[in-house]
């Protein structure tokens, strides 16, 4: 591999530790970057062209030039509430090299302006969010969060905040409300976080990979970042590799990689004896991929042309021994389980979901269900208050196109199993209570 | 016509049914000083909201110290939260009932989080959910549930117990497993993800002395 | 406060160009183009929309995504089609996911033919269903609170009435439990949702799971009628819309004014109605006929006699009134209480004044205020409004407890507090240094548009009038008659406190607040000379004070109350529900309405004249108030000219100078402030 930035001394011992940590070089960055200008800064940060880790890819110096100007008190977040499946690269960091993130959000805070900071890990992560809070009373220790941090003009408070287990507090704007102690439930958006974010302050969020990167931008300076990676892809990215691999694991890769050679030359490839069925790129939430687009480039754009996404940049590995059905279930289930509620399409459209793939498991549907289920998947895409919605729609609906086959072959097979059993007793009521 | 044969309704969540109970007084902001709360998680509770600019923040705090009292987040619970925070205790439970960790009945003090989502159920985690179960049937200690992905797919199937991440299990590890839970000794150390160095082979500059890495909590 | 200020654009919305205020919400400006956009969750007396129920999905040229409507502030040239194919797809799916779990009971549905889900459906859904799953069934209807039952199978999960509970009534008792497709409205443990103004929740919920528990299936839509008017019962006043079902008013609903009540109502006002005007169900004498009692609804005239009250007709009733306050002449006075218009105040006034000669009648709780006190407080550049309660840098409230005074200012104030960052500071006037102190530190601190909003107690006693001074001397120091949106706001201890007082229910003033030509005792020393044996008759126009809860009893200790009841000879009242001193000691008692029965005006606390209007027949034998007081006034010689409710009216506008040339067309359905009124 050309450059590691992100996992250079990963397992170095007692990295956790300040003092391991300064030993190799770490909080020269935050030096370098509080005695520049905070523009020159925020400039370093645009022309690395770092496009952000936690799933929606959006430029990262791009986000913080958002943030107004003036007095008012503003607040970087953390997103550190990982729980797209098959992610597991922030915790990670967070657990072996928590001061390169808390390095990260000294400079990103001084850059966007920001004297307050929150570091929201999901609640979960109790080891790792012990560790933050180790590694932070350190750093506040030694000036490097606190008043005038480093004796420069820049303040900065930074609280780890627990979460409690919900998947929807990785949206942006769920994390805040939820933050700010009330159900995780996404707003509206406009306003935009950077305008109206964390008690109504502008607020600049980024995920943990994201500004673990930042030290690194400052170190070798943006335009240098900038060259690895490809165009519209830059830098290195970590990637969780999970499933049916023979090594599944993080890996920091340049963008632009082949996927085959993530998934064969650094994870293994599939367990002995099977095939890859498909793979979601980035995460559950990614329409899946066939073997037939292992040669697509891993970067933001390239497997977005191929109906995709990098997403959190988690590939999972499906091999023929799973049925499509089942893979649909698991995903369908873990969405339904986690849609916050709030808007209809969403909260309706997971559940009939379900419901369906259970009929079609137990054979009680046609293959005229599928075409019901992919239309309410139509109907969920781009009409939700948040992601969350086409975050299920996506991957059932890319599974529906591409293994329509499998489908009617499973329900075929459900109804001759089932056919006979499932006729209820003549007296068995079909609807229960009394109004 | 077709015979549309009917599925049970699965899905039901317990208050559904609840009306309210008409001789209860409103639930009120409890008054300060009402309702009788231990001094540590008063105290707690009060240290967690002076860390935010606006109390309400400490609301997930408050109830994570609250449950870690009494085993979970009890009408009981709720209500010296509430009293402490000067929040109505409904604010709580709709707070309480959104997030999975929070748990909405006695369950036992062990917690083991057994993760069946896509990428250790590929990896069988429904088989050693089903065995962690079968293994604690009866006792009330074990508070075994299945879970949504705990981000740990690379040690997949894995469980969080106690909140310390284990994997991959095998279903012959259960035993140890629950047996290490019992006794209060570390769960399977050998196989907790702390210990485990990175997977990719181009990490790290120098080599490191394998299994050396990482001691838990600095 | 800068309050908005609309500047109108024009938009495309399926291709007709439709000029609007910029920044309204889509769904509220399609309306000027006739066009209909779908919603649910949208309800800007909530507060900022939420984008929830997703209805209102449009499409909007230049952006890519449908967009709600419901958020998307109306600009100038944007182009709007609510009609495409891709939104009514989108909205035919929002409807049939929205179905997915609700029970298809509206034949057995209380809401069923006023329901937004039903109507939306019909007018938007797909008209199929493709879901062919169990829906889910739980036991219905629960038990909400008292007043309110919950069916959860029919939520839609809108979030309307938990965001009133949290973010308007602000008393967070009602929230969502659980998550995603589990998620259901409850409150804490099974505790009922019990709070001030929780009623309200049953009327913004667009489906049929709040229903009213006094209300359920006692009618149909198509069954009844609704009728406007203004609801007495405090003097807040609260715009109504009565439904009425053969006769009898069945529920009470908001009939929404932003410069009165904002579109809420309290408890009290909309479920006390049908308790107030049935009363207590008489018992039955053995086949004797009904047996008087307290509480029960006097349906037609009562005479003494034997020590007991008994059913008579009204010219006997009426003669025997007039021929005892014709023998008590001077030594008669008067009271008149919540609930009295202001024709009746005026014919009231006339009928002591000119009819009787004597100067003694109030409508004051205690304490007479020097007529140029009360004129000071009534100029108009001091008057505040209810809306600028909500727009004021402070308010200041001083001997004054919306909830228990005018339950609906409390939710004003909250509101200003909430959206426009309001400061609310509380005062006793037992510390006139510290009002004094606390209103100029207000000023100060917050913003010269300060609101100082007084309970009519304030004023009470024998410091009442330098009391008043102070405050008048305070408004003057802080000059809130010069600057916009700061004021004073009285709160009168009876509903139209205000407007008797203007139509010459004084002992100190002629209709109009003008000098009259002797003044008489006030509220407390009528108590006192009716106990002293120095008056003789009492005239209680809608009023005991011997009544438990009635303002009036403040005006004088209970102990001569009950003996000025028990020394005077006469004691005429009007009484909708018979009290206990009307009971024990009234000599004739004539049926008064219930507001839902009454036509007239009243005047609320910050001048806006309202009309209340005839809903439903009067009861029994009752006639209305004028009547019979002009009756009254003829039987003892007085010409009022008053044949009917058009010529009260017009005999209140021509009596009082600043009522002058008003119509009731003019007043109309949302009343008018004569401060504001171009002859003034």
């Amino acid at each position: 591999m050309s450059e590691l930035l992100l996992f250079k001394d990963i397992d170095e011992p007692r990295l956790n530790t300040l003092s391991v940590y300064e030993a190799r070089g770490g909080y020269a960055a935050a030096r370098k970057a509080l005695a520049m200008t905070p523009a020159d800064v925020l400039a370093e940060l645009e022309s690395s062209g770092l496009r952000g880790r936690g799933g929606a890819g959006f430029q990262m110096g791009k986000k913080v030039s958002f943030l107004p100007q003036g007095s008012m008190e503003k607040y970087l977040v953390c997103n550190a509430d990982e729980s797209e499946p098959g992610t597991f690269k922030d915790r990670e960091l967070m657990q072996k090299s928590p001061h390169m993130l808390i390095e990260g959000i000294v400079i990103a805070s001084y850059a966007a302006g920001a004297t307050r900071s929150f570091i929201y890990i999901r609640g979960e992560y109790v080891h790792q969010a012990d560790i933050l809070d180790a590694a932070l009373a350190e750093a506040r220790e030694a000036g490097y969060v606190g008043e005038r941090v480093l004796g420069s003009e820049h303040s900065l408070s930074l609280v780890v905040h627990r979460g409690a287990g919900a998947y929807i507090c990785g949206e942006e704007t769920g994390l805040l409300d939820s933050l700010e102690g009330k159900r995780g439930n996404p707003r509206l958006k406009p306003p935009f976080p950077a305008n109206q974010g964390l008690y109504q302050g502008p607020t600049l969020i980024n995920n943990v990979e994201t500004l673990s990167t930042v030290p690194a931008i400052i170190t070798i300076g943006g335009e240098r970042y900038a060259k690895l990676g490809v165009e519209t892809s830059t830098g290195t990215k970590l990637v969780s590799v999970s499933g049916h691999v023979q090594r599944p694991g993080n890996y920091e890769i340049e963008l632009g990689i082949p996927s085959r050679e993530l998934i064969y030359d650094l994870a293994g490839g599939p367990l002995p004896g099977h095939e890859i069925k498909c793979w979601f790129p980035g995460g559950s939430s990614a329409p899946v991929l066939t073997p037939d687009d292992l040669d697509v480039p891993y970067d933001f754009d390239s497997l977005a042309k191929a109906g995709s996404m990098l997403g959190s940049g988690a590939v999972i590995v499906v091999d023929d021994s799973t049925p499509i059905v089942e893979l649909a279930m698991k995903v369908a289930k873990f969405y339904r389980h986690e849609s916050c509620g709030k808007c209809t399409p969403c909260r309706e459209g997971t559940n009939w979901t379900v419901k369906m793939l259970e009929r079609i498991d137990s054979g009680e549907a046609t293959p005229m269900d599928l075409d019901i289920m992919a239309s309410v998947q139509d109907h969920i895409i781009g009409n939700c208050l948040c992601v969350l919605g086409d975050a299920m729609a996506m991957p059932i609906g890319s599974m529906i196109a591409k293994f329509r086959d499998e489908f009617e072959e499973h329900i075929e097979a459900a109804r001759a199993r089932n056919g006979a059993a499932v006729a209820p007793a003549a007296d068995e009521p079909l609807v229960h209570g009394a109004h | 016509m077709t015979f549309v044969p009917r599925l049970p309704d699965a899905q039901r969540a317990s208050g559904w049914d609840r009306p309210a109970d008409l001789e209860k007084d409103p639930a009120v902001v409890p008054e300060p000083g009402s309702v009788e709360v231990p001094t540590p998680l008063r105290s707690e509770i009060e240290e967690a909201m002076a860390r935010y600019p606006d109390r309400r923040s400490a609301t997930i705090p408050a109830l994570h110290a609250a449950q870690d009292l009494h085993g979970w987040c009890s009408p009981q619970a709720i209500e010296q939260v509430a009293c402490v925070m000067q929040v109505t205790p409904a604010y709580l439970d709709s707070v309480a009932t959104f997030y999975d960790m929070l748990e909405q009945h006695p369950v036992g003090r062990h917690s083991v989080y057994v993760c069946t989502n896509i990428s250790c159920s590929l990896r069988g985690a429904d088989a050693l959910l089903a065995t962690v179960q079968q293994a604690t049937d009866g006792e009330e200690e074990f508070n075994v549930r299945a879970f949504e992905c705990l981000g740990a797919c690379d040690i997949a199937p894995m469980a969080s117990v106690d909140g310390v991440y284990v994997g991959p299990l095998q279903l012959s590890d259960v035993p140890q497993l629950l047996d290490d839970a019992r006794a209060g000794r570390p769960v399977l150390p050998e196989k907790q993800l702390a210990t485990r160095p990175v997977a990719d082979p181009h990490a790290n500059s120098r080599e490191f002395p394998p299994h050396a890495v990482q001691e838990g909590k600095p | 406060m800068p309050r908005p200020e609309p500047k109108t654009i024009t938009f495309t919305i399926d291709g007709r160009e439709v000029q609007a205020a910029e920044n309204t919400m889509l769904v509220d400006a399609a309306k000027h183009g006739d066009v209909e956009i779908p919603v649910f969750c949208y309800e800007p007396k909530l507060g900022n929309p939420v984008g929830a129920c997703r209805m209102c999905l449009v499409e909007i040229e230049g952006i890519g995504k449908l967009q709600t409507g419901c958020s998307t502030p109306v600009k100038d040239g944007m182009v709007v089609h609510t009609q495409s194919e891709r939104v009514q797809e989108a909205q035919k799916s929002v409807v049939e996911f929205l179905l997915i779990n609700h029970p298809l009971d509206c034949p057995v549905c209380d809401k069923g033919g006023e329901c937004p889900l039903q109507d939306i459906s019909f007018g938007w859904g797909g008209g199929i269903s493709r879901f062919i799953e169990p829906k889910r069934h739980f036991v219905k209807p629960l038990e909400l609170s008292p007043k309110i039952a919950i069916d959860r199978e029919r939520c839609i999960l809108c979030y309307r009435c938990v965001r009133f509970s949290q973010e308007i009534s602000e008393d967070y008792q009602l929230v969502l439990l659980e998550r995603g497709a589990h998620s259901f409205v409850s409150t804490f443990d099974g505790h009922p949702y019990v709070a001030p103004f929780s009623g309200n929740i049953i009327e913004l919920c667009p489906v049929g799971a709040l229903t009213s528990r006094s209300y359920r299936f006692r009618a149909r839509p198509w069954d009844v009628e609704d009728a406007g008017t203004v609801c007495t019962l405090c003097p807040a006043q609260c715009n109504v819309k009565l439904t009425v079902r053969d006769e009898r008013v069945m529920r009470v609903l908001a009939r929404e004014h932003a410069e009165v009540d904002d579109g809420w109502l309290c408890d009290h006002g909309r479920f006390a109605y049908p308790a107030l005007a049935e009363g207590v169900a008489p018992a039955s004498d053995n086949g004797a006929g009904p047996r008087i009692a307290v509480g029960m609804r006097v349906r037609e005239p009562l005479l003494r006699d034997g020590g007991e009250l008994r059913p008579v007709s009204w010219e006997r009733a009426l003669e025997e009134a007039s021929v005892a306050l014709k023998r008590a002449g001077a030594k008669t006075a008067a009271l008149a209480g919540a609930g009295v218009t202001n024709e009746e105040g005026l014919l009231l006034s006339r009928l002591m004044r000119d009819g009787l000669d004597s100067p003694h009648l109030d409508s004051r709780v205690a304490g007479a205020l020097p007529l140029e006190l009360l004129q000071s407080l009534s100029d108009p550049r001091l008057q505040a409004t209810v809306s600028d309660l909500e727009f004021a840098h402070a308010v200041l409230l001083l001997d004054c407890d919306p909830l228990l005074d005018a339950p609906i200012l409390d939710l004003r104030l909250r509101k200003g507090v909430r959206r426009h960052g309001t400061t609310l500071e509380r005062c006793s006037g037992a510390n006139l240094e510290e009002l004094r102190a606390s209103a100029k530190r207000l000023a100060e601190e917050a913003g010269e548009e300060l609101v100082i909003v007084w309970g009519e107690r304030f004023a009470a006693g024998a410091e009442g009038a330098a009391r008043v001074r102070v405050l008048l001397d305070l408004a003057a120091e802080l000059s809130l008659a010069d600057v916009d949106g700061a004021g004073l706001l009285e709160v009168p201890a009876t509903s139209n406190g205000r407007g008797l007082r203007e139509s010459g229910v004084l002992p100190n003033a002629a209709p109009g607040l003008r000098r009259a030509d002797a003044d008489g005792h006030d509220t407390q020393s009528i108590a006192a000379a009716l106990a002293g044996g120095e008056l003789s008759a009492l005239y209680l126009l809608q009023v005991d004070p011997l009544a438990e809860g009635e303002p009036f009893a403040a005006g004088a200790e209970r102990a001569v109350w009950e003996r000025a009841l028990e020394r005077a000879s006469t004691i005429v009242a009007h009484s909708t529900l018979l009290s206990e001193g009307v009971h024990e000691h009234a000599t004739v008692v004539f049926p008064a309405e219930s507001y839902a029965e009454k036509e007239g005006t009243v005047t609320h606390p910050d001048g806006r004249i309202q009309r209340v209007r005839q809903a439903v027949a009067r009861a029994g034998s009752t006639r209305p108030g004028w009547q019979v007081l002009a009756e009254l006034g003829e039987r003892v010689g007085l010409d009022t000219g008053v044949l009917g409710e058009l010529t009260a009216s017009q005999a209140l506008f021509d009596a009082i100078p600043f009522y002058d040339g008003l119509t009731l067309e003019e007043i109309g359905g949302r009343g008018v402030r004569w401060q504001e009124r171009e002859r003034v």
